[in-house]
């Protein structure tokens, strides 16, 4: 057995990236594990909780492995109560107290645009989940909620690729040839962000990116560097995680059958079903991002001031002292308090966006697309361990219902 | 349908808000408002924010309420 000194490049290895689980699993009889560079691991459910709201790690301090298109720092790398401030001005155009209903009455136009990229399955007996239908649609959500031009895509899909292609996890791969130096892709997305934002100064829209340029609430508006820096990360985060809670779900129910066939028949079931996704295949499968502050003991050991760690959290969601029989998928299990959106301050700002299009995606997949099959299982996977999903999902099928 | 949302165990996560917003209400940053008593046309979404609410603070009994869900008494 190979000690666990190791494990962080075992796991950010493609070899592992089909099924990190069994490495997971490894990781978590050293709930607390220091790596052979110095960076602990947590891996059980109650540790990974408990760190995610202790206020002595940070989420500033470390060196991202993304580098970031402005001089300024987006909420994901604020500790509070900078972080609070940030956050509660983004949230002003995008949710609760001020504008509630701006997610919920998306759901309307979410369901077009699914109606729409099946409607075209029709015309053939495969497709691709990712490309035809995991990926185009959060990004129209996403586009049209930001103000983004949907015809920009292309370029901002090459920017965000190339930005997280070049992260460094601690495994050898090949750079893919199709993607952009990093500095040349990190100082194009920043003058594309500046414009945009710029543009929407000028000629605001009813759009998100059109408030945060010039609305002030009662924290006042972020700078321009602060703009630039939030509008990239909404970008990345709504480009590279629903796509993958949307694959991985149609994945899981093409492994789990009679699962496919229960939500077909009960669309209901797609609520609970969606939490336990993100329990059992969850899009962000570790946090590479937090630094101790101070020397923090749990579980019995001591994690130095100063360290890195890595809270896994798709290893905490299998931890079997949390949830019974947790390596089942269990799409109505009733206790599925999972780590898929994180906890504490940083929980995921995209989550109630991912969970509405989740719903409207898969319910309209299992009630029109005929007798689908997986045409390889695994399929083949993005290179990255952090953000972790199918590159491609080929699936076949003999019709589709209208 | 009635429903309960307990307020010791509520964080102010919000997502019952994004996804309920007919029957959970933020009151500034942190208090919640809510109707104890909703209508069937209001199902769905209680349904979808007690199973999104990340610490559980949202216990929910009604005709057609998955047994799982069925914690008031």
């Amino acid at each position: 057995m190979t000690a666990p000194e190791t494990m962080m490049r075992r796991i950010a290895d493609p070899a592992a990236r089909p099924d990190p689980y069994p490495l997971y699993e490894e990781l978590r009889r050293t709930p607390v594990a220091r790596q052979d560079d110095g960076v602990y691991t947590v891996s059980t459910y109650w540790e990974i909780r408990s760190l995610l709201n202790d206020p002595r790690v940070s989420s500033q301090t470390r060196p991202p492995l993304v580098p970031t298109p402005s001089g300024a720092r987006s909420m994901l790398r604020l500790d509070p109560a900078e972080h609070d401030r940030v956050r509660r001005i983004v949230t002003r155009p995008f949710g609760p107290p001020h504008t509630p209903r701006r997610v919920f009455e998306m759901r309307r136009g979410m369901a077009d645009t699914v109606r729409g990229l099946l409607d075209a399955f029709a015309d053939k007996d495969q497709a691709d989940i990712v490309d035809d239908f995991a990926y185009p649609f959060p990004i129209s959500v996403i586009c049209r909620l930001f103000g983004v031009p949907v015809e920009d895509e292309p370029r901002f899909h090459l920017w965000t690729e190339s930005l997280l292609g070049a992260a460094d996890f601690g495994a050898e791969h090949k750079p893919d040839p199709h993607l952009l130096d990093p500095d040349a892709a990190k100082i194009e997305m920043g003058g594309y962000l500046a414009e945009l934002f710029d543009k929407h100064r000028k000629d605001p829209g009813d759009d998100m990116f059109s408030a945060l340029a010039v609305d002030d609430g009662p924290d006042g508006r972020l700078t321009p560097p602060e703009q630039v820096a939030t509008g990239f990360l909404l970008l990345i985060a709504g480009h590279e995680t629903t796509v993958n809670l949307i694959t991985n779900g149609v994945l899981t129910l093409l492994r789990h059958p009679q699962e496919l066939k229960r939500l077909k028949d009960d669309p209901d079931l797609a609520v609970p079903m969606i939490e336990e996704l993100l329990r059992y295949e969850p899009p962000v499968q570790y946090l590479p991002n937090r630094r101790t502050m101070d020397a923090v003991e749990v579980a019995g050991t001591v994690i130095p001031k100063d360290t890195d760690v890595n809270l896994m959290l798709a290893a905490g969601n299998r931890d079997p002292r949390r949830f019974p029989d947790a390596d089942r998928f269990v799409p109505d299990r009733g206790d599925v308090e999972h780590l898929g959106f994180g906890n504490g301050v940083h929980y995921c700002f995209g989550a109630p966006l991912a969970r509405l299009e989740t719903r409207i995606a898969l319910t309209e997949f299992a009630r029109r697309v005929k007798g689908p099959e997986l045409v390889a299982d695994p399929p083949p996977y993005r290179v990255n361990p952090v953000l972790r999903g199918p590159r491609h999902l080929p699936v076949a099928y003999r019709g589709v219902r209208s | 349908m009635r429903l309960v949302v307990d307020l010791n165990r509520c964080q102010g996560y919000a997502q019952c808000a994004f996804l309920g917003p007919d029957v959970f209400r933020l009151h500034g940053e942190e208090s919640l408002l809510y109707d104890p008593v909703v209508g069937a046309e209001k199902r769905d979404q209680v349904l979808a924010a007690a199973a999104a609410c990340p610490v559980g603070a949202i216990l929910v009994d009604g005709p057609g309420v998955r047994e799982v869900d069925a914690v008031v008494g």
